[in-house]
């Protein structure tokens, strides 16, 4: 009796210290998408609290929100999922008069990557997905797609869980665009990946990062930022574009209908776009935010990191994903296909 | 004075808590396993047989196939292993049967993510477990520990041999050992007599184990996403990835059909089973 | 001996079996590398990392909120439900028994998907709420069997001298079943809390926004990164449940 009249008392202690009456700001991003400096220096400037939730995929974080997760006040979609999403009216919009610092926007290269400025969002990053590999277990390096076609290295290699992005990839490697709607190109790319997939552990967006560091995996298909943060702590891994050209997607802020922060949030956008903030937040992701007050205030080594900012050679073998409308459930049937070999 | 309006009175609450949040959302399900999807993660008017029948795709057959497939297997070991050690808790003394079965318990209930996490760091290809395989050439150098069949059903068999080990303890405890002794004196080998005197008279302890490992070991989610690998996906797997990456909601219902189809087929077996020995004891007049 | 040497060998094999991993999460909690594999020295700043996790405490919080609202909502349908069943034998109770044992049998996975469409269905919102409901709903099958089996060992000759001597039924239950029940229902109690608290599926199916549980972070962080810190978050566990489980068992024992 006594001991679970003292189990009662410690957990209402620990209940009752633990309110607060600020405001609170929801956001639903990526993993490790915002320094947490940068959401520290809000916090103490907005005198708010900021509670992050995470999601691993365009598509998990668009059924969450379709099934009535309502409360988040920001959230990242990537561009395809943007069309969706303004498809099926999920979206406020968003009043550019209360963001001013979208002056800063670097629209020449928005422009260059045929990134559009959407309707009811603001371009937050550009990700690049490619090739990232352990240096130091692997000597000759293949600098194409085929990389996964290699058995040597089977079942120390892993690729996105992310049916874009992963079919995409067999797309490019057949010369074909990552936007195709023609059946007997998906088809073939389909076909492409699933003799790769004899050589891959897993699809895995998220573990990757983890499997790269400890070798667990060798080469690892995954977003230039995530590698180079790895880079950064380990030299034994490298990161290169495929040569067949690699896969862009842009991801935007944008605010929910429901969202309780309205005007939070838009502050919160603002916030981000202060050029000293994008390059504090870019230190930390490691991908392009396109501010360009910002890159001034990055130091010479990510200024000129050919991973960060590829040439514009490179730049111009990438391709962005787009949304495909209807025709994307040739993209499921491909994947299921894939995925049951 | 027992009345009917005390009776119901008493049941009211846990009824309708049960009535509400679980009768209605399971048919919730059945209903949307029948509707037409759209896809962007709602339903459309209507109905339809679509959902049922791409069950039968060879795409889903094969998943259906390889669920059943490792829960038996995982049950078979379960139940290969749980019995010897039922069998010695049973009889071993009463001191050491408490600190055993607190030791069998207590890993139970640390956090069931952690413990699969903590295999997926022992079978790390560049781990100690592995180098330590190599040394004693278990294995070669590229074999993998991870990401295949065997690392699932071994954290499988991990997760639920507490809960086949539990009941088969519990009727051993309640077997009469003297009749061992009992069959021996009427000639009996001492296996003989393990398999003929000792098992029958805990097969309701074997059926209740089956079922605690088979039924958890179909819905099993967690440990193939972490450590399985391309073709170790399970129903619960596909179940996931209908809802929260597919949005295909009609189709995750109908998966979900499938698999309560293939939990309640065994679970009828096994009830028939128990009440056919159950009449059988009645008949010999124990 | 040879039946009981085997079964003796196979025991202990499965005690290693069970202890080995947890033994390797203990040890890597304290590697002072980042990866595990290599060790790197000793070293405790995982723990002190983990200490100064604010999303951890939060996930703490929330799961020991809805653990204690499950608990003591499954505990008092529980308790009910056990009454019930034992004390009548009507149809009425069939029917019952058979809604009360079935979520026993439904798998985690089923039962997550059910509770989210029906949740979506009635258009009520995700969060802390929604997993109280799915952790009350599956716990209280739990207790109510806890509490029924124990029901059905009470010691009948004392209520029937009670009833003898002009005690009705409410004088019964207060003043001799009730204290007779307690360990039962604190039993059943106990596991609720810990089903509640150990829930990953379920409550991955039905959780929204802000509403992290302690599992659910320990999830994120298995799939975000951030290794070394989930061994010390186990290896505090692990401890903390050796710490009670010796606590209890003190207890029931001074109470025997």
């Amino acid at each position: 009796m006594k001991f679970f009249a003292w189990l009662l008392c410690t957990c209402l202690i620990l209940l009752t210290s633990c309110s607060s009456s600020e405001r609170e700001l929801h956001i639903y991003s990526w993993g490790d998408y915002i320094n947490p400096e940068v959401v520290k220096k809000f916090e103490e400037q907005y005198h708010c609290r900021v509670i992050l939730d995470t999601y691993d995929s365009n598509e998990s974080m668009y059924s969450k929100l379709k099934s009535g997760a309502t409360g988040y006040d920001i959230i990242f979609p990537s561009n395809y999922i943007l069309d969706l999403l303004n498809k099926q009216n999920m979206l406020q919009e968003i009043d550019k008069q209360k963001i001013p610092n979208l002056k800063y926007l670097d629209t020449h290269l928005i422009d260059l990557l045929k990134a559009n400025v959407e309707a009811n969002s603001i371009p937050y990053m550009l990700t690049f997905s490619g090739i990232g590999y352990r240096q130091d277990h692997i000597t000759h390096m293949i600098d194409s797609w085929d990389a996964f076609g290699q058995s040597k290295w089977r079942g120390r290699m892993t690729m996105l869980n992310d049916f874009r992005e992963t079919i995409g990839a067999g797309l490019k490697y057949l010369g074909y665009s990552v936007n195709s709607t023609n059946p007997e190109e998906i088809n073939a790319a389909t076909d492409q990946l699933i003799k790769w997939r004899k050589n891959l552990a897993k699809f895995e967006s998220e573990q990757y990062k983890n499997g790269i560091a400890t070798a667990e995996f060798l080469v690892v298909h995954g977003y230039s930022g995530d590698i180079l943060q790895v880079m950064q702590e380990d030299s034994g891994v490298n990161f290169l574009y495929p040569k067949e050209g690699a896969i862009i997607s842009c991801d935007y802020l944008a605010i929910p209908k429901n969202a309780p922060e309205f005007e939070l949030a838009h502050q919160f956008i603002n916030f981000l776009y202060e050029p000293k903030i994008t390059a504090l937040n870019m230190k930390w992701t490691l991908f392009i935010c396109p501010n360009k007050e910002a890159y001034q205030y990055l130091e010479p080594a990510l200024r000129d990191n050919p991973v960060l900012f590829p040439s514009e050679e490179t730049l111009g073998k990438m391709e962005l994903i787009l949304d495909v409308g209807d025709d994307v459930v040739k993209y499921y049937r491909a994947w299921d296909r894939i995925k049951s070999g | 004075m027992k009345s009917k309006f005390e009776e119901v009175g008493l049941t009211f609450p846990s009824a309708l808590w049960l009535l509400v949040f679980f009768l209605i959302p399971t048919s919730v399900i059945i209903f949307y396993a029948f509707k037409p999807g759209d896809l962007y993660g709602g339903i459309q008017e209507g109905w339809t047989l679509d959902n049922i029948k791409n069950l039968f795709t060879p795409h889903h057959l094969v998943i259906l196939w390889r669920t059943i497939w490792f829960s038996l297997i995982t049950t078979a070991v379960c139940l290969l292993l749980a019995l010897p050690t039922g069998f010695f808790l049973a009889q071993t003394s009463l001191k050491n049967r408490r600190i055993l079965l607190l030791l069998i318990v207590v890993p139970f209930w640390t956090s069931f993510l952690i413990r699969v996490f903590a295999w997926k760091s022992l079978l790390h290809p560049e781990g100690f477990l592995k180098k330590t395989l190599v040394f004693l050439h278990f294995v070669n150098d590229d074999t993998l520990l991870l990401y295949n069949a065997g690392a699932v059903l071994l954290v499988m068999i991990y997760t639920y041999l507490p809960f086949a080990i539990l009941p088969l303890f519990t009727a051993a405890e309640k077997f009469n050992f003297n009749l061992f002794e009992a069959a021996m004196d009427l000639g009996a080998s001492r296996s003989q007599a393990f398999y003929k005197v000792f098992i029958p008279s805990i097969k309701p302890g074997i059926l209740t184990a089956f079922l605690m490992v088979f039924i958890p070991a179909m819905g099993a989610y967690v440990i193939p996403d972490i450590v399985g690998g391309i073709n170790n996906e399970v129903l619960g797997n596909k179940i996931a990835q209908r809802t929260f990456v597919d949005r295909d909601l009609p189709e995750a219902s109908s998966l979900s059909l499938a698999l309560a189809m293939a939990v309640l087929l065994p679970m009828m077996v096994i009830f028939w089973l128990q009440a056919d020995s159950d009449k059988k004891i009645k008949k010999k007049g124990f | 001996m040879n039946m009981k040497r085997f079964s003796f060998w196979v025991t202990f094999a499965v005690l290693v079996f069970f202890y080995l991993p947890i033994l390797m999460l203990v040890i890597t909690s304290f590697n002072e590398s980042r990866f595990g594999g290599v060790w790197r020295g000793f070293s405790m700043r995982w723990y002190f990392q983990l200490f100064s996790e604010e999303t951890l405490w939060k996930a703490l919080k929330n799961s020991l909120l809805i653990g204690i609202g499950a608990t003591l909502v499954s505990s008092v349908l529980g308790t009910l439900a056990a009454l019930s069943l034992h004390r009548y034998r009507s149809m009425l109770q069939k029917a019952h028994y058979g809604l009360i044992y079935t979520p026993l049998v439904v798998p985690d996975v089923l039962m997550g998907i059910s509770l989210l469409l029906f949740f979506v269905t009635i258009h009520l919102q995700l969060g802390l709420f929604t997993i109280f409901v799915a952790h009350t709903t599956f716990c209280l099958s739990y207790v109510t069997f806890v509490i029924l089996s124990r029901l059905q060992t009470l010691d009948h000759a004392i209520i029937e001298a009670a009833e003898d001597l002009g005690a009705n039924y409410w004088q019964i239950f207060w003043r001799i079943k009730l204290p007779q029940l307690f360990p039962a229902i604190l039993s059943g109690a106990l596991l609720a809390f810990t089903l509640s608290i150990d829930d990953f599926v379920i409550t991955f199916f039905v959780a929204g926004p802000g509403s992290t549980t302690l599992p659910i972070y320990i999830y994120s962080l298995m799939k975000f990164g951030s290794t070394p810190i989930i061994n010390a978050l186990s290896t505090v566990l692990i401890v903390a449940t050796f710490a009670i489980v010796w606590i209890v068992q003190s207890i029931t024992r001074e109470q025997k």
